[in-house]
């Protein structure tokens, strides 16, 4: 979330669309319902009438996989009717900025396609640049290259009558939600999204996000309060395991993994510090090696000099341009190239596309550590239904986690907001904290490897102190962190003692000076004390559900990111009454939320520039927020493709059917089938309030079984009187890759669509289950039917519309 | 001074927390259930469940609603059960906060009796032969804590507090939700501590959702004196 | 009234007729001061976060000062400015969570082929899993890749999760991964 969960009591328009808020974020509603009482008006997009629909002031549906053709026509409505917020877009975003001679669009396809590789070289989008090597900008927005008229043409084809007909969402209702979240361009009007996997999990997830994107920047909503983009992000942690870069393309503090063209330190300074020649553009990444140089530090301590690169050397490194996602962790395991597996406090038997795959995957490994608090589908996967435990050579080590709170440490909620929570019960059992498994393995892979083995040094020289009397020390870890002065350093008029916590990222060195475990959580342990067990009850000045004393929040406290851009030029906000920050020319300084950083406005008070202010959108290189944004896989601008698999022939937008650049796989276990009068349903996954994520966690628990028992799909009136299906009868729902029994939910909730002319069925099955929990076994996973295909910039799978038949049992 | 809820059944989005943290709260059991086509579960309210969100699915004037009621013991300001039985050592009202309470001591009574005897349908006889149903949370209640539900609520559909600020935030709020809603309604605000509001005539969210009114118009406080009597006389201890 | 609802006089008047036996005069006062008592006075209190979804729920847990030292009662925190009180279903069921008997609590191992799990030590576990990530890591190294470049990787061992973790141990475990040599390194953010 660019902004935080109190922070959608600011809105006046919310749009929950790829969220079921009410259900899956539900005091996410704590928040919409006090922003409702103040007037404002809640829209909710989705297939299907949910919990959140219940309470919206206005709902539609669409077809799953359409979002970009619904949002696109909003773009061109925004357009048409000059909607958009000119002097924000003027001054925050790329709007202005001319585009080169190398972009261009036809049939579907941007340039710089290569249909061998599915894949473009996306270099031909750049900007076009003067002679100072900064982008060419056209206020006055006459230029036809400059971004604002090229995203005129590029979304002219979407008329309310061809989004409709795509999406199956009737015009009216695309005018009247068009209209009403269009409204807040007008300044001092905020309107927020919230979103979550039902726009991550396609093909096009990332240019779903980037409409929305587009069209906050458009409406000048970004950086204000009651606005943002907000990523209702699905797991407690799932924002600080993201920040902390459990994921094979980053390190810790999203810098980028290493790859082997890139063989030492510099030459990785030099490929991942962009370089900005617009003095005015403060782009922040500038700062990476200072970051890259404190990070090795809390890696490798003492042992990373200057003389090593700091251990750069020690680091593995990617092959150029090869993922190593899930997707392909599963593709390479299951083509037995992968002999040992850890499946640490997740559950891939149940959670990833194509489970049958995954599950086959797993009896082709040597061994398996689970690291879990119930026996799962995943450690047990050999005694699962199809398997023979006797034909499984898998050697399986199922160790016991403890409960959250039986243990000590800090977790990030959506909001960026770090927490720390304590032990109340001792772990129950023989069960362990995860930090006390974890140091103990590294311990004894230090033990072994001391003795011997191949390129023992990474391994040996990791730095690995957290422990206070034999046991995992988590403040140990948050302190490493937050970073340390590993050296006395004079910065202006202040000494910092070596051993001492560095107070803020704005510090870290270079020089091998500091240490710093993820730079973006630096200040959040620091000789003031633990940030993050703050409980001060005070709203900040703006008095706009801030609470900058309770926990701390990355980065260095910012409650709202590009909050400069709530400010006018002259730094003064436009919404008076829900001020994010406000520059106070006589103290010199601004005054609110913690600033995203201290430059002045990019305008004196008389209107003259002010050299010294920067853009406001200091994490991109030119300083600007992106309404063009060359640097995706599969185009610089959103278009509208269907899924991998479908319920019509042709794109009714463009002659692509498909995102051409979509991984696809091709093992056998990859089948898939699209306009195939076998599968003719739409199918998709969600979640529901009373299970969470596969289950394991939710499944073993009476409390909750009760309340949802077993695996369901819901589907309208009309579809269960064409199949014979009668409400509450159990019924098969299949795929091109596998089969669920579900009980059938007909419902007024679900309706059929009229797309192209055609009536479209979709069903909706939720992916809670699997056969461990309940010990029936009789209740299973949904992603058995999902396919193994999904976005090409992240590659999340595409569980959120493929193609099923369900039939009476 | 009596304690009471307001329940704004147009702000539950049916996360039924408070369902659990009835449970939780009580160290009830789970009912073992079954998927019925509903996402409503257990079906009823039981020696269980106390506390239980009914969901229903209706078309009105055109559009859908998916109508949410979290269900509980009213704590009648006069309540028929504990009028009609007579024994306070099996039911009785604490005068502290107005919470009708039932004791293992209704074992000893007809429970059908008992059940048939609230014109909401809550109470539900237990395997000991017992009769159970919300008790307010009574013990949190005379600790100062809010009844467990109306904690675990995030959205102010449950409220909980004196009986004067319950009515007066019943009535603001009805005022708001009739511009929106202009059949909305409190249900039976006058003989009740648990009042509900509607957004839409209660038969809509559940039979019981209001004590009908007789065919002669006689009110269900007027209807409830006069049958009260002759009930509380009938009304016997079993052997 | 409902009708079914007023049958009860006639019922209820006619099969309890004639045991009519009053009980009043019942000493209550047991009951109520049982009933006025909290389950949750004694016990130890601490805050923590809820381990769900990502709004970060404030809760307070209830553990037992006596007996088992178990917790009595987790219930969502007034003072946490977020939820102020408030939880979800899972929330509200977070003690069943805790104190499930469902849970693991002993290191278990399934030999190859075996149809069984047996329990076995932590020490063993531990010093086994370390033997099998040295074998497998050190059979399968590559210092280079096909291309003659650098890099210090295997790519026979993979890891996935997790967001369930702390962000402490997340740090933690990262870095014992990258020092491993291991670049399949993914999570629950990843699907």
């Amino acid at each position: 979330m660019t902004n935080h969960w109190i922070d959608l009591k600011n809105a006046d328009v919310i749009l929950i669309m790829g969220s079921n808020a009410a259900e899956n974020h539900p005091i996410s509603f704590k928040w919409v319902t006090e922003a409702q009482k103040n007037g404002a008006t809640l829209i909710n997009v989705d297939p299907r009438f949910t919990r959140t629909s219940s309470k919206a002031d206005i709902y539609t549906s669409l077809r799953s996989g359409t979002d970009i053709a619904f949002l696109g026509g909003m773009i061109k409505y925004i357009l048409d009717n000059q909607l958009y917020h000119e002097e924000y877009m003027l001054n925050y975003t790329n709007a202005a900025f001319i585009v080169g001679q190398g972009f261009g669009f036809k049939d579907g396809l941007f340039t710089g396609y290569d249909d061998k590789k599915r894949s473009y070289d996306n270099a031909k989008w750049a900007f076009e640049l003067d002679d100072k090597g900064v982008p060419k900008k056209d206020s006055t927005l006459k230029n036809p290259r400059c971004v604002f008229n090229l995203l005129k043409a590029h979304y002219e084809r979407y008329t309310p009558k061809l989004v409709s007909t795509v999406t199956g969402t009737p015009e009216d209702k695309l005018i009247e939600i068009y209209k009403t979240y269009g409204a807040t361009g007008k300044p001092g009007k905020a309107a927020t999204i919230m979103y979550a996997m039902g726009w991550t999990q396609h093909t096009v997830g990332v240019q779903n996000i980037r409409s929305m994107c587009m069209i906050q920047l458009l409406l000048g909503n970004m950086g204000v309060a009651g606005g943002g983009v907000n990523a209702l992000r699905g797991e407690s942690n799932v924002q600080g395991s993201t920040d902390q870069a459990l994921l094979f393309h980053l390190l810790p503090g999203y810098l980028p993994m290493p790859s082997a063209s890139i063989g030492s330190l510099a030459a990785y300074n030099e490929k991942f510090t962009p370089k900005s020649n617009d003095p005015r553009s403060a782009n922040w990444w500038q700062n990476r090696p200072k970051y890259t140089v404190s990070l090795l530090k809390s890696f490798f301590g003492d042992k990373a000099t200057a003389d090593n690169d700091f251990g750069y050397g020690w680091l593995p490194k990617i092959d150029d341009g090869k993922p190593y996602s899930w997707l392909d962790i599963f593709d390479a395991m299951y083509a037995g190239k992968i002999r040992g597996f850890f499946a640490w406090g997740q559950n891939p038997a149940c959670s990833g596309a194509n489970s049958n795959k995954t599950r086959q995957a797993m009896a082709k490994l040597d061994w398996m550590v689970n690291v879990n608090l119930f026996d799962n589908e995943t450690g047990s996967f050999w005694r699962g239904p199809g398997m023979n435990p006797a034909d499984v050579k898998t050697e399986v080590f199922m160790l016991p986690a403890c409960v959250s709170v039986e243990k000590e440490g800090s977790i990030t909620n959506s909001g960026r907001w770090m927490q720390w929570r304590y032990e109340g019960p001792k772990p129950l059992g023989n069960s362990r904290p995860d930090g006390d498994i974890i140091l103990e393995l590294g311990l004894k892979l230090k033990e072994l490897y001391a003795e011997g083995g191949t390129f023992p040094d990474a391994i040996l020289n990791l730095k690995w102190d957290y422990m206070s009397g034999h046991r995992y020390d988590p403040h140990k870890v948050a302190k490493e962190i937050n970073g340390y002065w590993l050296q006395d350093k004079t910065i202006g008029d202040v000494t910092y003692k070596a051993g001492t916590l560095v107070p803020s990222f704005a510090l870290l060195q270079a020089d091998g000076s500091t240490s710093a475990g993820n730079w973006l959580y630096t200040a959040s342990y620091t000789e003031k004390g633990n940030m993050s067990a703050r409980r001060g009850q005070e709203d900040a000045p703006n008095n706009i559900g801030l609470y900058p004393e309770f926990a701390w929040c990355w980065p260095v406290n910012r409650r709202i990111i590009y909050n400069r851009a709530s400010c006018d030029p002259k730094g003064q906000p436009y919404n008076p009454d829900r001020w994010v920050v406000k520059w106070d020319a006589a103290a010199k300084k601004w005054t609110g939320d913690v600033p995203d950083g201290g430059w002045p406005p990019l305008q004196n008070p008389d209107g003259s520039p002010n050299e010294a202010g920067r853009y406001a959108f200091i994490m991109t290189k030119e300083g600007h927020g992106q309404i063009y944004g060359p640097g995706l896989k599969d185009g610089p601008f959103p278009e509208h493709y269907e899924p991998l698999e479908c319920p019509i022939e042709k794109n009714l937008v463009n002659g692509q059917r498909m995102n051409p650049v979509a991984p696809v796989y091709g093992s056998d276990a990859d089948a898939h089938l699209t306009c195939d009068p076998r599968f003719p349903y739409v199918g998709t996954t969600y979640r529901v309030s009373e299970h969470w994520q596969t289950g394991l966690m939710t499944r073993p628990q009476p409390w909750l079984m009760e309340l949802q028992p077993q695996m369901f799909v819901e589907m309208s009136e009309e579809l269960a009187k064409m199949r014979g299906i009668k409400n509450g009868e159990r019924v098969l729902v299949s795929s091109a890759r596998g089969e669920v029994q579900c009980t059938a939910m007909v419902t007024k909730r679900f309706k059929p669509f009229k797309i192209g002319g055609a009536v479209i069925h979709e069903v909706g099955i939720p992916w809670h289950f699997g056969w461990r929990w309940p010990e029936s076994g009789a209740e299973e996973s949904a992603n058995l039917l999902t396919p193994s295909t999904g976005d090409p910039n992240t590659r999340i799978p595409e569980s959120k519309a493929f193609m099923v038949n369900v039939t009476k049992l | 001074m009596a304690k009471a809820f307001f329940i704004d059944t147009t702000l539950c989005t049916a996360c039924r927390a408070c369902q659990v943290a009835c449970k939780q709260w009580h160290d009830l059991p789970a009912e073992e259930t079954q998927n019925l086509g509903t996402h409503q579960n257990p079906p009823d309210l039981s020696d269980k469940t106390y506390k239980l969100v009914r969901m229903n699915e209706r078309v009105i004037d055109g559009q859908l609603r998916w109508l949410f009621f979290p269900e509980q013991c009213r704590h009648c300001i006069e309540a028929p059960c504990l009028e009609a039985l007579g024994d306070p050592a099996a039911i009785y009202r604490d005068p502290d906060t107005g919470a009708i309470l039932y004791t293992r001591q209704t074992a000893q009574y007809d429970a059908d009796a008992i059940i048939e005897s609230c014109p909401y349908n809550i109470p539900r006889k237990g395997a000991d032969g017992s009769v159970y149903k919300c008790d307010m949370c009574n013990d949190r209640v005379h600790n100062g804590l809010l009844p467990a539900c109306v904690q675990a609520c995030p959205t102010g559909a449950m409220n909980f507090g004196e009986r004067d600020a319950m009515l007066e935030m019943a009535n603001q709020r009805l005022a708001v939700v009739k511009a929106k809603y202009p059949q909305a309604m409190l249900l039976d605000p006058e003989y009740v501590s648990v009042i509900y509001l509607a957004a839409f005539p209660p038969e809509n969210y559940h039979e019981f959702a209001i004590a009908s009114r007789t065919p002669v118009g006689v009110t269900r406080h007027m209807a409830l004196r006069k049958m009260v009597r002759p009930f509380a006389a009938a009304l016997s201890r079993l052997g | 009234m409902d009708v079914s609802r007023r049958k009860f006089i006639q019922i209820s008047g006619a099969t309890a007729a004639g045991v009519a036996v009053s009980h009043l005069g019942f000493d209550l006062r047991p009951v109520k001061a049982h009933a006025q008592m909290l389950k949750t006075q004694y016990a130890k209190e601490t805050t923590t976060i809820c381990c769900y979804c990502g709004v970060g729920c404030g809760a307070i847990v209830h553990t037992s000062r006596r007996g088992d030292g178990r917790v009595i009662n987790i219930e969502g925190d007034p003072e946490h400015v977020i939820n102020r009180g408030a939880l979800c279903s899972k929330g509200s069921a977070l003690k069943q969570l805790t104190e499930n008997t469902n849970r693991l609590t002993e290191p278990m191992y399934r030999a190859p082929g075996a149809s069984e799990w047996r329990q076995v030590s932590w020490d063993w576990a531990i010093d086994q899993i370390a033997r099998r990530v040295k074998e497998t890591r050190d059979a399968a190294f590559e210092v280079k890749n096909d291309k003659g470049q650098t890099v210090n990787r295997t790519t026979a061992i993979a890891s996935v999760g997790s967001a369930a973790m702390d962000n402490e141990e997340c740090w933690l475990y990262q870095a014992l991964l990258r020092a491993m040599g291991l670049v399949y390194v993914e999570h629950q953010a990843r699907i």
